[in-house]
């Protein structure tokens, strides 16, 4: 139980306990000797650590960044044509839709001609039908006016005929008997009154 | 270690092997190129870099100039890597190494004058003559060309040099100097606190690749192009 303890400290700190004797040997023995050099390199890898710390993970997303961009941009190339591709395929499918209803289109376009062959027919008919009627009117009109000339003509002709067999003595004897009934009526007229 | 201040430039030999051939190979074990769309942290961030500098260095140049473009991305990061490296302790850098700058500087700036001598002669020979100089001095206004067409690869194999050399040295006197003011608490201190700043500037040798690769980038746009 303590062995092992003992065992795994000296374990974790084997290869640091190494490299601290090994420094040390060759500091002592002059085998690595301290010259200006020493602090140069000391100074050039104290300044490689201090930049590194600083601008270590920034240039790093700078990086990951590049590649981020890089795979983007691929990508956004393959959605596009993915996009493209299901877009004509949709187009395609709604094609094959609308000649499945093709057939909507002809009935339509069937009944507008019948309609209008309709139409002109009933046109044509309706003008037959006035001509006709206009002709009949005429005939009918022109009877009318036959007829109406031949009454006034006979009425004129009675007329002329009845007033010249008047005699002289006829038309004094007339008027006599036209005076004596209007007295007659006179006399009537005022006794009724009265009562 | 180190008997004096300039052993840490001595070309490293064990045995008499040199291991600077390895030195000079080992950037490339950093950059793992892969087929994979998606990578690790590490190889996106490469990836991200080398097409930001692609990107801003080719801009300038027409379909000709761009088939240069593997090559000054190689030179690029191969002297930022290289450089970038050195700064580890005791690490050798070679671009410290005057004969490896040479090898180069003159190649690629003889390539550019070559390739417009032969493309465009008159644009390129027309380069030493700058528009509305006064007659009386054109001689001397040629020779003047000349000589500045000539430095211009040793100017910048030398550039390179003595920069990295210089910031290395620095280093190197300050942590001596370091070193010794310990046993004087009170500077050391401010030593290294020296030490750190001249080190981030250090870093900025990083920007000598710029300086390096631009001013090559100039001279091919102004001999191939225009």
């Amino acid at each position: 139980m303590l062995s092992r303890v003992v065992l795994s400290a000296t374990a974790t700190a084997g290869p640091y306990v190494l490299g601290t004797g090994l420094i040390l040997y060759a500091l002592s023995k002059e085998i690595y000797v301290i010259t200006g050099e020493t602090i140069t390199g000391l100074a050039v890898i104290g300044l490689y650590i201090f930049g590194i710390k600083k601008f270590g993970p920034s240039v790093a997303a700078f990086a990951d960044k590049l590649n981020e961009q890089k795979l983007a941009r691929l990508e956004e190339a393959k959605q596009a044509s993915i996009k493209q591709i299901q877009d004509a395929v949709d187009m395609e499918k709604a094609q094959q839709a609308l000649v499945q209803k093709r057939h909507y289109l002809f009935d339509v376009q069937r009944n507008n001609i019948a309609l209008a062959m309709e139409v002109t027919y009933r046109e044509r008919l309706h003008r037959v039908y006035k001509e006709v009627k206009n002709r009949l009117d005429y005939q009918i009109s022109v009877q009318n006016m036959m007829r109406r000339k031949e009454q006034e003509h006979m009425i004129n002709w009675v007329e002329k005929h009845v007033v010249q067999s008047i005699s002289a003595q006829q038309e004094k004897e007339t008027i006599a008997k036209c005076i004596a009934d209007l007295k007659l009526l006179a006399k009537k007229a005022q006794a009724q009154p009265v009562m | 270690m180190n008997q004096n201040l300039f052993t840490s430039f001595n070309v490293p030999v064990i045995l008499g092997i040199p291991l600077v051939v390895l030195i000079i190979l080992f950037p490339i074990t950093l950059i793992m190129p892969s087929n994979k769309l998606i990578n690790n942290r590490l190889s996106s961030l490469q990836q991200w870099l080398v097409q930001l500098t692609l990107k801003q260095m080719m801009m300038v140049h027409t379909n000709k100039g761009r088939t240069w473009s593997l090559m000054l991305l190689a030179l690029i990061s191969f002297i930022a890597l290289n450089n970038l490296l050195g700064l580890t302790p005791y690490a050798f850098t070679p671009t410290t190494q005057l004969s490896m700058n040479l090898g180069m500087a003159i190649p690629l700036w003889a390539a550019t004058v070559f390739m417009g001598l032969r493309f465009k002669t008159k644009a390129s020979l027309a380069h030493f003559l700058p528009q509305g100089t006064p007659v009386p001095l054109i001689p001397m206004l040629i020779i003047i060309e000349t000589i500045s067409l000539f430095i211009q690869p040793m100017a910048l194999a030398v550039r390179l040099t003595a920069n990295i050399t210089a910031g290395h040295l620095l280093m190197h006197l300050l942590g001596d100097t370091a070193l010794t003011l310990m046993s004087i608490y009170m500077s050391s201190s401010t030593i290294t606190i020296i030490i750190i700043i001249l080190l981030i500037t250090l870093e900025l040798g990083v920007a000598l690749i710029q300086a390096y690769v631009f001013t090559l980038l100039v001279s091919l746009y102004l001999h191939d192009n225009s």
